[in-house]
């Protein structure tokens, strides 16, 4: 249904023949995938992940204009390093939404996920405090689940 | 309204001349994935802004902001995938000569 309505966003027209392919191909989109993914909606969750990416943001603003300064700069005074992080987050997805906001955050990269363990490949080197803070901020919006890791 | 869409297209630019700039002049694979990884969320980010404020309320901003949500999801996996190549073909990072 959320996929019908996505393909009338995106062709925005409204003939027979369109309406019609939309239908069949959401409809089978939707049956061939309906097998995994046992999708239930936890919408705390989804509310503070919601909350978290405005904060997300500011961080990404700020190391950016971090690391242009440090491209820019004509010593160019970079420390890269591999940092090897082992998180205390106990959940499959707490892990994937660090990994992805370290990567998204310029200055940082996740080179190597293996269950909690992390290695990060960082550009200057008091990175690991944006680490630190990073990591507590997702410990805090996954606080009320079940552990599954 | 004209002048935020200029403004948000300038930032835009800037990013993306800092992140090419950066791509010569950093050392290895690892630090220039840095610089576009750089590109991608910060210039990428105020050019579709920009154009989504240009063009208006519309289907077509929400269209840019997809674009622009699908991007901020596919860009760290991708640079998570070329990292992880690079570090297990056993690539050592560049590191400052310590004297």
């Amino acid at each position: 249904m959320a996929l019908f309505v996505f393909w009338i966003f995106l062709s925005a027209s409204f003939e027979w023949t369109h309406l019609g392919l939309g239908l069949i191909f959401s409809f089978a989109v939707a049956w061939v995938n309906s097998g995994h993914s046992p999708f239930v909606p936890k919408f705390r969750l989804w509310l503070r992940i919601l909350l978290y990416l405005p904060w997300l943001f500011y961080k990404i603003i700020q190391s950016s204009l971090n690391l242009s300064r440090l491209i820019l700069h004509p010593a160019l005074p970079i420390t890269p390093q591999l940092i090897s992080v082992e998180s205390k987050l106990r959940h499959h997805a707490a892990v994937v939404l660090f990994g992805n906001s370290l990567t998204l955050t310029p200055g940082t990269i996740t080179a190597e996920v293996d269950r909690n363990n992390l290695i990060v490949h960082s550009m200057d080197k008091n990175d690991d405090v944006a680490i630190k803070q990073i990591e507590t901020k997702i410990a805090e919006i996954f606080k009320d689940e079940d552990p599954d890791l | 309204m004209d002048i935020l869409f200029i403004i948000f297209i300038v930032a835009g630019l800037f990013f993306l001349i800092v992140a090419a700039i950066g791509v010569v002049r950093l050392p290895d694979v690892f630090s220039r994935s840095h610089a576009i990884s750089l590109a991608d969320s910060l210039g990428a980010f105020f050019l579709l802004v920009g154009i989504a404020l240009h063009e208006g309320l519309g289907k077509n901003m929400l269209k840019i902001l997809m674009v622009l949500a699908l991007l901020y999801i596919l860009n760290p996996v991708i640079a998570h995938a070329t990292l992880r190549a690079a570090l297990r073909s056993g690539l050592k990072p560049w590191q400052k000569e310590t004297p």
